[in-house]
C-alpha cells in the first residue's frame, strides 16, 4: 500500500529510517538539490499509509546520441518495507520516465558482492553489461557490474550486448 | 568548484597562457596560481582575464582588500569576455557580494548588447540576490533577440515569483492575471512544448484558485501531448477542489481497478464516498459508490480480484480505512464487524511481511481502549502462537515478532515486574534463536530475530522508569550491544544504545553508539536532538564542540549551495521546484538546532577554549524552524500512552532555551564590544543595551520558572526533557548570578565605580551561596537514590554542566574586567602610589571573586574525582553463559568504565586550566 509521489526537500528531514541503513549513503544537500533542480520526475518517494518513507529513486538521463539512457543513481527501500516488491515498482517508474525521454536504455552500477540486488536487477530485466574494477572505493575496493536493460527504441537491443572485458572507472562516461 | 569556464572560447595563445593558473586554482595551490599570474601579467599586464584570476587567487589567499583593488579597477573598464567576467563572479560569490556581479554583467550587456551568453548571466546574477522585478526585464530583453522557449518562461517565473512576495493583493492579483495572459498568448500561437512549463501554468492558475480552467487545461490534447499518461492523476486534486464527487468516485475506482496497492488512489476515492454518503442520490442508476455498503462492495471486488500469487495490503488496508472513517460519527461494526477483528485479520495475512505492525499502528488506535485491552491477545494468538513459542523457522520469526508488536500496542501497559518477566522471556527468545541459526543478519541486513532483543529492550526501559532503577536499563543496553554485534546493521540497536548510554550519563559510550550510525550532512540536523545536543548537558565538551563544529559547517555550506541550484532550476526550467528549493533553503536557514548550536557552541568554547572572544552566531531567526525527525525511534506505548503533542511541546521549550541562550550569548557579545579602548561617553548605548539585555534574559527566566515547573516523562522514543526544566529549577541562582556577573563588566567598562563594586560584593556572596548549594545538591543526589548511583547520574551531571557552563563564562569575563582595569595596573608596576583608593578597592574585590569562583573550581574538582562509579550488573551471562562463545566480548561494563574516567579526567583537566589563568589574573 504506497503513495507514490515525487521525492520533495522537506523528506530529507525524514528519511532517516532509509538512510540510516548501512548500504544507503547520505549524500550532501547539494546532491539532493541538483537531481531534484535538474530532474524533478526521476526523483520520486514511496510513502506509507502512515506517513513513512518505505523506499525512493532518484535518477536522471544522460549520455549522446545512441548513448542518451536512464541511469539509476540510488534505489533504496527502508528494512521494515521489504519483500513488497517496492523497488520494482520504483524501478518500473524510472523506465517510464526513461520511454517517455526516448532513451535508448537505462543502466545502473551495483556493488559485486550485492547478491540480493543483482538478483532482484536480473529479475527484472537487466543484465551485466560490464565489470567496472575498483569502482567503489573503500578498504578493499570494489568493483562494480554496469548493468543495463533496453528500451523500446534499441529496436535491435544494441546496446545490452555485454563487453567482453571489464573497464577502469575512467573509460566509463 | 571549479573555475575554468566550461568552455573556453579563445583556442590559442590567451588560454594557453592561463591553463596553468586555472590548474593551480582548482587544486586549491593559490599560491602557485598568484605566481603563475603575475607571470602572465608581466608578459601582458593589460590582460583583463590573467588580472581576475589574479584577484581570485589573492581573495582566497586572504587578501581581501588587495584582491577588491583589482576588482574596482577592472570593474571601471567594463570587461565583456566570458573568462574575466566568470572569475570576477567566482571571487564576488566567494565573498557574498552578489550585487556586484548584477552590476558587472548590467555593464557588460551594454557593451554587447545582444551576447545571449551574458545576459543569461545578467539573469542569474539577479535570481542570486533575488531580485525578480530584474529578472523578468533580463529575461524579456533576452527573449526579444533571441527568442526561445526557456526565456519566455524565465520572465513568467520571474513575475510568478513577485507576485507571491507582493502584500498588497491588487498588485499580487494583476501580476498573477499578467503571467497567465502571457502562457495563454503562448498556447493560442502553439508555442508550448515542455512539461514543465505546462507545469508552470498550473501553478499559475492554481495561485488563483481558478481550479476550472486548470482541469480544463489538464483535460486538454495539449497536457496529455506534453505530459503523456497522466491526465487522469492530474485531475484527482481538482476534482477535489471543485467538489465533482460523483466524477472524482468513478475515476479513482477506474485507477484503482489497475492499480490495487495505490494508497494516494484510495484517500480521494473515500473523500468522495463519504461526500455522496451525505448528499441526495440524483442517479439510482450511477455507478459511483455513494454509500458505504457500495464501498465496501468496492473493496472486496478489489480483494477478489486479486491474483493468488501475490497479496496486496491496498485493499485489505482500504477496509480498515474504511472502518476508521465510519466510526467517527457511526458505528461500521454492522457492516464491517469490529475493528479489532479486522486488525486481526490484517495480522494474519500480512504477519510474515516486516511492515504488517507499522501499517497496523494507526488502525490498533481507532477501536476503543477497552476492546482493545480485552482482545489484545488474540493479536498474540492469531496464529497460534503465544509470548512462550519458540518457532523453528526465520519465516515463523518474524509472525511471531509481529504478533507480539501488535499484541504489546494494543495490550494495557504491564506493571514493573511483568515488564521484566516479558522482557525476560523475549531476550530468551532471541538467544535461543541465535543459538540455534535462526539468524539471518549479515554485515548489511538486519533481520527478524534482532527484533526479540529490540523489543526487550524497550520493555525493560518501561520495568525502569516504573521502577524507578536503573539496573534493568544496563540489562537493556547489555542485550542491545549483543544484537548490533550479532546484527550491525541493525540501526534500531544502535539509536536505543545512543539514548540509553545518555540514559546513565556516559556520553563516550553514547559516541561510540553514535559513530556507528554514520550520520552526515542533513542528519545533523533531522537527528541532533539525539545526541550532539546531549553532549553538553553530559560534560563531555570536546565531544560536542566535534559535533557542534561539524553541525555549523553543515548549516554555513547550504544557503551558498541552494542559490546554485535555484540558478540550477532555471537552467533546466524546473520551476516547480524552484519554488521548492526557495523554501528549503529558507528553512533551513531558520534552523532551530542550527541556531541553538552556534550558541552551545560559543558558550561551550568559553569552557573548554582558551580565553578568546567567543564567534558571534547569526541572528537568531524570526521563526526558527523544527527540523527534528522525531520519529526514527519507534515506541510500543498502547495509544493511550503516546505522547501525542510531544513535537510541539518540546519544541517551545527548546525555543524558550535558545532565546535564553541567545540573550546570554549577546550580553557577553556586548561586554565585549564595551571592553575596548573608547572613550567612556562613546559607550553609553551600548551600556544601555546590555543593561536590557540583562533585564530580558532575567524575565526570561523568571517567566520560564513559572511555565516549567511540573517536571517531564522521559520518554524512550523522544528527546530528554529540554534542558530549560533543569536550568530554570535550579537551585544555583543562575538568574542573580549571571545578571551581576554582566553587570561588573558593564559598570566597569564605564567606569561606574560604585556599582562596580556593588556588583563585584554581590557577585562573590551569589558564588559562595551558589556552591553551597551546589554541595548540599551532590550530596542529597549521591545518598538519596538507595545507593542506585547510575539512576541520577545523567540529572546530576546535567545540573553540573549548567555550573561549569557559567565557570567558563565568568572566567573569561574575569579576564575581560582585567583588561578593563588593565590601563590601571600598568600604571600601577611603575607609579604604584598613584592608584587612587577606589582603584586600589577595584583590585582588590576583583580579587576576591576570582578567589571565589577558583573555590567554585575546587569545588567542582572534588566533586568530579569522586564522581560514583558504575555499579554493572546483568544477568544476561550468567543466564546465557555460552554467548561468550560467540567471540562476543561484553564490551558494557569496560565501556562504561572507561566514559566515566574520560569524563572525569577531561573537566578536571579543563578546570586546573581555569583555575590557572584565574591565578594569573591576581593582582
Amino acid at each position: 500500500m504506497t503513495t507514490i509521489r515525487p521525492f520533495n526537500c522537506e523528506d530529507m528531514l525524514k528519511f532517516n529510517n532509509v538512510n540510516l541503513d548501512p548500504l544507503t549513503e547520505t549524500y550532501g544537500l547539494s546532491f539532493y538539490t541538483q537531481y531534484l533542480a535538474h530532474w524533478p520526475e526521476y526523483f520520486q518517494v514511496a510513502e506509507s499509509p502512515n506517513g513513512e518513507i518505505m523506499g525512493y529513486i532518484m535518477g536522471k538521463a544522460e549520455g549522446h546520441g545512441e548513448n542518451w539512457h536512464g541511469h539509476v543513481t540510488a534505489l533504496t527501500v527502508s528494512p521494515d518495507y521489504r519483500r513488497l516488491g517496492l523497488a520494482a515498482t520504483l524501478m518500473k517508474i524510472l523506465e517510464d520516465v526513461s520511454e517517455k525521454k526516448k532513451a535508448y536504455f537505462v543502466d545502473l552500477f551495483v556493488r559485486v558482492s550485492n547478491k540480493v540486488a543483482i538478483n532482484m536487477y536480473k529479475n527484472l530485466g537487466y543484465i551485466v553489461y560490464r565489470t567496472v574494477l575498483e569502482y567503489y572505493s573503500g578498504d578493499p575496493d570494489e568493483d562494480a557490474y554496469d548493468m543495463r536493460k533496453a528500451c523500446s527504441r534499441d529496436v535491435n537491443k544494441k546496446s545490452v550486448v555485454p563487453l567482453a572485458h571489464p573497464v577502469r572507472p575512467e573509460d566509463v562516461d | 568548484m571549479a573555475v575554468r569556464p566550461l568552455h573556453m572560447h579563445d583556442g590559442g595563445i590567451v588560454e594557453r597562457r592561463l591553463r596553468p593558473i586555472y590548474d593551480w586554482l582548482d587544486n586549491g595551490n593559490n599560491k602557485k596560481a598568484l605566481q603563475e599570474a603575475e607571470k602572465v601579467l608581466k608578459k601582458s599586464p593589460t590582460l583583463q582575464a590573467a588580472r581576475a584570476l589574479r584577484a581570485l587567487a589573492l581573495f582566497r589567499l586572504g587578501k581581501g582588500p588587495e584582491a577588491f583593488a583589482v576588482l574596482d579597477a577592472l570593474a571601471e573598464e567594463k570587461p565583456s569576455d566570458d573568462t574575466t567576467l566568470q572569475a570576477m563572479t567566482i571571487t564576488y560569490r566567494e565573498s557574498q557580494q552578489f550585487h556586484k556581479v548584477c552590476a558587472l554583467y548590467e555593464a557588460a550587456v551594454k557593451v554587447e548588447p545582444t551576447s545571449e551568453e551574458l545576459y543569461s548571466h545578467l539573469f542569474m546574477s539577479y535570481v542570486r540576490v533575488g531580485d525578480h522585478r530584474s529578472q523578468q526585464r533580463a529575461a524579456m530583453a533576452l527573449y526579444k533577440f533571441a527568442p526561445k522557449n526557456p526565456y519566455y518562461f524565465w520572465a513568467v517565473m520571474s513575475i510568478v515569483l513577485q507576485a507571491k512576495s507582493a502584500d498588497d493583493t491588487a498588485k499580487k492579483g494583476i501580476l498573477l492575471s499578467l503571467a497567465q495572459r502571457m502562457v495563454d498568448n503562448f498556447i493560442t500561437d502553439k508555442k508550448m512544448e515542455a512539461e514543465q512549463e505546462a507545469r508552470l501554468y498550473i501553478m499559475i492558475l492554481e495561485l488563483q484558485e481558478k481550479w476550472e480552467d486548470i482541469l480544463k487545461f489538464v483535460q486538454s490534447p495539449l497536457y496529455g501531448q506534453l505530459v503523456p499518461g497522466s491526465t487522469a492523476q492530474a485531475c484527482i486534486p481538482y476534482l477535489k477542489k471543485l467538489g465533482h464527487w460523483r466524477k472524482l468516485n468513478l475515476l479513482c475506482k477506474e485507477l484503482l481497478w489497475d492499480n490495487q496497492d495505490r494508497w494516494d488512489y484510495y484517500l480521494p476515492y473515500f473523500d468522495s464516498v463519504f461526500h455522496l454518503m451525505k448528499e441526495p442520490t440524483s442517479d439510482s442508476e450511477s455507478t459511483a459508490d455513494d454509500t458505504a455498503e457500495k464501498c465496501h462492495e468496492f473493496i472486496c471486488q478489489l480483494v477478489e480480484s486479486i491474483s493468488s500469487g501475490r497479496r496486496l495490503r491496498g485493499p485489505y488496508l482500504a477496509r480498515l480505512e474504511l472502518w476508521k472513517r465510519l466510526s467517527v460519527d457511526g458505528d461500521p461494526t454492522a457492516l464491517l464487524g469490529s475493528g479489532m477483528a479486522l486488525c486481526v485479520q490484517y495480522l494474519r495475512v500480512f504477519a510474515n511481511k516486516p511492515c504488517a505492525v507499522p501499517d497496523l499502528r494507526p488502525y490498533i488506535a481507532m477501536i476503543p481502549q477497552q476492546e482493545r485491552e480485552e482482545h489484545s491477545r488474540d493479536f498474540l494468538t492469531c496464529l497460534g502462537f503465544d509470548e512462550n513459542s519458540e518457532p523453528e523457522t526465520t519465516d515463523d520469526i518474524q509472525r511471531h515478532v509481529s504478533c507480539i508488536g501488535a499484541w504489546r500496542l494494543s495490550a494495557a501497559p504491564l506493571d514493573a515486574a511483568a515488564c521484566v518477566r516479558l522482557a525476560d522471556t523475549l531476550r530468551r527468545h532471541y538467544v535461543r534463536a541465535v543459538q540455534r541459526g535462526l539468524l539471518t543478519a549479515t554485515a548489511t541486513e538486519l533481520c527478524a530475530t534482532d527484533l526479540y532483543g529490540i523489543l526487550a529492550a524497550h520493555h525493560y526501559f518501561y520495568a525502569a522508569m516504573r521502577q524507578q532503577s536503573s539496573a534493568p536499563v544496563m540489562e537493556a543496553v547489555c542485550l542491545l550491544e549483543l544484537v548490533l554485534h550479532n546484527s550491525p546493521a541493525n540501526f534500531h540497536a544502535k539509536l536505543l544504545l545512543v539514548k540509553l548510554y545518555h540514559f546513565l550519563g556516559n556520553a563516550a559510550s553514547a559516541d561510540s553508539a553514535y559513530a556507528r550510525l554514520e550520520t552526515k550532512h542533513v542528519q545533523l540536523v533531522s537527528l541532533g536532538w539525539l545526541h550532539a545536543a546531549r553532549l553538553p548537558p553530559a560534560a563531555a565538551p570536546a565531544r560536542a564542540l566535534r559535533l557542534l563544529a561539524d553541525t555549523a559547517a553543515f548549516h554555513a555550506h547550504h544557503a551558498k549551495d541552494c542559490v546554485e541550484h535555484q540558478t540550477y532550476s532555471y537552467k533546466y526550467g524546473t520551476f516547480e521546484k524552484l519554488v521548492e528549493l526557495m523554501a528549503w533553503s529558507a528553512r533551513l536557514e531558520r534552523c532551530a538546532w542550527c541556531a541553538g548550536a552556534a550558541r552551545e557552541r560559543a558558550l561551550l568554547a568559553l569552557l573548554a577554549g582558551p580565553p578568546a572572544p567567543p564567534a558571534a552566531p547569526r541572528r537568531l531567526p524570526a521563526a526558527p524552524a523544527d527540523n527534528r525527525d522525531l520519529n526514527v525511534i519507534l515506541n510500543w506505548d498502547p495509544p493511550q500512552c503516546q505522547d501525542t503533542n510531544l513535537k510541539e511541546r518540546t519544541f517551545e521549550q527548546e525555543m524558550d532555551y535558545l532565546r535564553l541562550k541567545d540573550a546570554l550569548v549577546s550580553a557577553i557579545a556586548l561586554c565585549i564590544e564595551l571592553s575596548d579602548g573608547r572613550p567612556i561617553e562613546n559607550k553609553q548605548p551600548q551600556y544601555e543595551e546590555l543593561k536590557t539585555c540583562i533585564e530580558a534574559f532575567s524575565t526570561a527566566i523568571e517567566k520560564c520558572k513559572e511555565k516549567y515547573s511540573a517536571p517531564e516523562k522521559i520518554s524512550i522514543s523522544g528527546p530528554f526533557p529540554s534542558r530549560i526544566i533543569a536550568f530554570v529549577n535550579s537551585e544555583v541562582p543562575y538568574r542573580e548570578l549571571y545578571s551581576w556577573t554582566l553587570r561588573i563588566v558593564g559598570a566597569l567598562a564605564v567606569n561606574e565605580v560604585e556599582d562596580a563594586h556593588r556588583c563585584l560584593q554581590r557577585g562573590a556572596q551569589l558564588l559562595r551561596q551558589a556552591a553551597g548549594e551546589l554541595r548540599a545538591a551532590t550530596t542529597s543526589t549521591s545518598t538519596s537514590t538507595g545507593g542506585d548511583r547510575a539512576w541520577n547520574m545523567r540529572d546530576h551531571l546535567e545540573k553540573l554542566s549548567n555550573y561549569l557552563e557559567f565557570i567558563g563564562i565568568i572566567t573569561y569575563l574575569l579576564g575581560v574586567c582585567n583588561e578593563l582595569i588593565a590601563p590601571l595596573n600598568t600604571k600601577k608596576s611603575k607609579k604604584k602610589t598613584n592608584q587612587s583608593p577606589e582603584e586600589i578597592k577595584t583590585s582588590e574585590l576583583l580579587n576576591r571573586l576570582n578567589e571565589t569562583v577558583q573555590d567554585s573550581i575546587t569545588l567542582l574538582v572534588d566533586v568530579f574525582e569522586n564522581w560514583p562509579q558504575y555499579e554493572f550488573k546483568t544477568t544476561l551471562h550468567e543466564e546465557f553463559p555460552t554467548i561468550d562463545l560467540e567471540k562476543y566480548q561484553r564490551p558494557v561494563e569496560e565501556k562504561l568504565k572507561n566514559g566515566r574516567l574520560e569524563m572525569i579526567n577531561d573537566i578536571s583537566f579543563i578546570l586546573k586550566k581555569k583555575s590557572k589563568y584565574l591565578k594569573s589574573l591576581i593582582q
